[in-house]
């Protein structure tokens, strides 16, 4: 007696245990992928969200955002002034184009005053020797030897012949770089160049183009931050350098210590004039970027540019409906009525016997060769990957799902109910039509909403068959062209992100939300066909 | 009730496994020949290689109830789902010796089964309406018989709800679905459901036992005003059943018609001593 109790206790336990178990499991992966995918629809949008959104998808007031603009703009203009007048210490290569710019510019200039000739060679030799001295001050990593370079130059500051001339800004260019030799350690400044390129590169991230910079090719250049959370993330780039430096234990590791870049002991720009930046952006970045909260419900419309970097999942959930739809149009009648016919029609031989198991052992078959069997078969067929031979092959995939629960369904409707239709002298066709299949309906309606699922969220087998990451929107319409277009789908979307170039870590927004995106879609497939499947069945028991 | 011919027919069933091997059944067949509407002349069928039914003789008449009784598994449901050829579902039959209805062949080759069901309706055990509404359900037959016209089906419908007792209950509302019904009530409608096909027969295979005294009464009442337009033959375990609306009543026992005669006389006094054992509640 108490060893059946217990026999049933842990029966209990057990079982209650696994489908606990289960729940937390779903709830462990679900709960943390909604989460993240919903920050691709609610976030706090900068300045830079509401120019991408005027610029790709027209959406906005134009005076709103140029008065948002120009409050960034003025916030933004000491750290951006800053960055450059630092990087042309930096970057000696801005100063001695301009140097030659100046010098080109005098030529002409004198040209037109119309000198001389024998003028005009004296001064330009003259001019000459004042660029050539700059040059070699702004080449030199010897500061002593700068400045005396500088002191020639300085020497002509005073003549006459290049005051009002295009030629004075090499004066006011020695003056400047005269005051950058006082900050930096020039024998230091290969490194800082290679540090500067990183500093500029997450300004750019933060704030779009720097001034002066034409505008880049790709939509993702073009524009900065345009989510609070990966302004923050670019802040911290912006800020912190790695540094690797030998574990203190015997080890010898190198370990990773994240430094300021403003760290007046050890930060490389410690002690240079670019110092200020970094706390005047970690200060004022709300001002300078005007984050706000936002609910982004576009994202389920928009098109995207070239690798989801902005724009929604619009395209992507079009083509998984089509691709849904279409492959269900394909199984669905011919799953129901080999089903029919296997258990109404065929008699029960080797050969249905032998079809059966065909059936339940391609019930089985890995997707992937669904999909290289799509290749081999329906793209050769149609002639290229296209939206019907993806869902020709997605409908081969879902078929035997479908057929195996459309006769379980068949299989399960009381004879009694065909006998009253044969009794009253209905054919066998006729019974089936107008009897069995209403009553087998919601058994069907599950076999489907599996299928649904299974359909909506394959990769593999479009993989080859039809579907792209990047490609035009198939119009559909009533002429049956957009059938022969490939198509973006949510499954190989979340896949092309995962696996792109870096992609991920950059846009995990999209990536999870493109993920939630088909979460969503098959729940709420599955919800309707469950509707579906409600009311079926409440009209059959009559309520 | 109609008059009973009074000359018996004496028949030749096959050997009898319960007692007296050499006995001959008692049939009291007081069936007028004019008026013979089913005929079963030495009729056997098998199940593969197990025997249903064997050689069964016995003539029903047109407009009277005719109840089959005897013990579960013995033959009766088997006989009567052969009227209409119900056991075709069933697959590897095999039928044997003559069953005619209307003086039609029934196993015949040619038999149109659409026609035959058409003429032989059958009301089943269980309810079995289908999960569509009232008007639905009585329309099914005439619709497959080709009557499309609205006005025409309503006028059917009523008539055979009316004819099945159940239109003062459902004329309020004829789109509900037939399973919102009760259990007798879905019966009645089945009952209906048969009569639109205007057949000429109708098998009931124990009619009532899934209903509830009240609802099978009403059941009975049924039956007893349908007798005369319709031939009824009833299957069923309650032998007051069978004593109270039959004409005559015909025993099965392991396969075999036993007795078959005017119910009354069967009931009071029967010529086999396997019938008196049945009926009396000794065997069986």
């Amino acid at each position: 007696m108490l060893w059946r109790q217990i026999k049933n206790i842990v029966f209990t336990v057990f079982c209650s245990g696994s489908v606990l178990l289960l729940a937390a499991a779903l709830l462990f992966f679900l709960v943390p992928m909604i989460w993240k995918g919903s920050q691709a629809v609610f976030f706090r949008k900068t300045v830079e969200f509401d120019k991408m959104q005027m610029e790709l998808f027209r959406r906005g007031h134009p005076a709103v955002l140029e008065k948002i603009t120009a409050q960034t703009n003025q916030a933004r203009q000491p750290a951006l002034a800053l960055l450059d007048h630092f990087s042309r210490g930096v970057d000696t290569t801005l100063l001695s184009k301009e140097a030659r710019s100046a010098y080109q510019q005098f030529g002409r200039h004198l040209r037109y005053r119309e000198v001389s000739d024998e003028e005009y060679t004296r001064l330009r030799e003259e001019a000459k020797d004042i660029r050539d001295a700059f040059l070699k001050a702004v080449e030199t990593t010897d500061k002593t030897e700068a400045e005396s370079f500088l002191d020639l130059v300085d020497a002509q500051q005073n003549n006459p012949s290049f005051q009002d001339s295009p030629f004075r800004i090499v004066f006011s260019l020695s003056k400047d770089y005269r005051q950058i030799l006082q900050d930096i350690d020039l024998s230091r400044r290969s490194e800082y160049a290679a540090e500067l390129d990183i500093v500029k590169t997450e300004m750019r991230k933060l704030f779009g183009p720097l001034p002066g910079e034409s505008v880049p090719p790709l939509a993702q250049d073009r524009f900065g931050a345009t989510r609070w959370d990966v302004a923050q993330k670019h802040l911290r780039y912006l800020i912190y350098q790695t540094k690797w430096v030998p574990s203190e234990q015997e080890d010898h590791r190198l370990i990773a210590r994240q430094i300021r870049r403003d760290d007046p002991e050890e930060g490389i720009f410690g002690k240079t004039e670019l110092a200020p930046l970094f706390s005047m952006v970690e200060q004022n970045l709300a001002a300078m970027l005007q984050p706000r909260p936002t609910i982004y419900w576009q994202y389920f419309l928009d098109d995207s540019t070239a690798g989801h970097y902005f724009g929604g999942a619009g395209p992507e959930i079009l083509g998984t409906l089509l691709l849904t739809v279409l492959s269900m149009c394909f199984a669905v009648p011919l799953g129901v009525l080999s089903a029919a016919y296997l258990v109404e029609y065929a008699a029960d031989g080797i050969i249905t016997r032998v079809i059966r198991t065909c059936i339940n052992t391609l019930a089985g078959v890995p997707s992937i060769v669904y999909g290289l069997f799509g290749l081999a078969f329906f793209v050769l067929m149609v002639g290229k990957p296209c939206i019907l031979s993806a869902s020709l092959t997605l409908g081969l995939l879902v078929l035997p799902v479908i057929i195996r629960a459309s006769e379980e369904a068949i299989r399960a409707v009381p004879q009694s109910y065909k006998e009253a239709s044969l009794a009253l002298g209905a054919g066998k066709f006729r019974t089936f039509l107008t009897v069995t299949l209403p009553a087998a309906g919601p058994g069907i309606l599950t076999g489907i909403i599996l299928s649904l699922s299974r359909a909506a969220g394959e990769t593999a087998p479009i993989l080859f068959a039809g579907a792209v990451a990047l490609g035009p929107i198939p119009n559909v319409g009533l002429h049956p062209k957009w059938l022969f277009q490939p198509t973006r789908a949510l499954s190989y979307g979340c896949y092309d992100i995962t696996v792109g170039d870096r992609l991920a870590m950059q846009v995990p927004h999209n990536q999870f939300g493109m993920v939630m995106t088909l979460i969503l879609l098959v729940l709420l497939l599955n919800l309707a066909a469950i509707f579906l499947r409600w009311r079926m069945s409440r009209k059959l028991q009559g309520i | 009730m109609e008059r009973l011919s009074p000359q018996s027919e004496p028949r030749q069933p096959g050997p009898i496994r319960l007692a007296e091997p050499d006995a001959k059944p008692e049939i009291q067949q007081t069936v007028r020949p004019e008026r013979i509407i089913i005929q079963a002349k030495d009729f056997s069928f098998y199940y593969g290689s197990k025997t249903g039914v064997e050689k069964i003789t016995m003539d029903i008449e047109a407009g009277s109830v005719t109840a089959i009784i005897g013990p579960s598994g013995c033959g009766k449901s088997t006989f009567l789902r052969c009227i209409n050829r119900m056991n075709d579902l069933i697959p590897n039959t095999q039928a044997d010796g003559l069953l005619t209805v209307n003086g039609q062949n029934v196993y015949d080759k040619n038999t149109n089964l659409v026609n035959l069901r058409q003429q032989v309706g059958m009301v089943f055990q269980k309810p079995n309406p289908f999960a569509k509404s009232i008007y639905d359900n009585v329309a099914y037959g005439p619709r497959l018989q080709g009557i499309r016209r609205r006005s025409d089906l309503d006028a059917i419908v009523e008539q055979c709800l009316r004819d099945a007792a159940l239109w003062e209950e459902v004329k309020e509302d004829l789109s509900k679905s037939a399973l919102a019904l009760s259990g007798g009530q879905q019966q009645r409608l089945c009952i209906a459901r048969t009569l639109a096909n205007k057949p000429k027969v109708i098998l009931m295979d124990e009619p009532c036992s899934a209903l509830d005294p009240l609802a099978t009464a009403r059941i009975e009442e049924l039956i007893a005003s349908l007798k005369g337009t319709y031939t009824i033959v009833i299957v069923t375990h309650n032998m007051q059943q069978a004593a109270r609306v039959s004409d005559r009543t015909a025993f099965f026992c392991l396969g075999k018609l036993i007795e078959y005669g005017r119910t009354d006389v069967l009931f009071t006094n029967p010529a086999k001593k396997e019938t008196e054992d049945y009926i009396t509640g000794r065997f069986g």
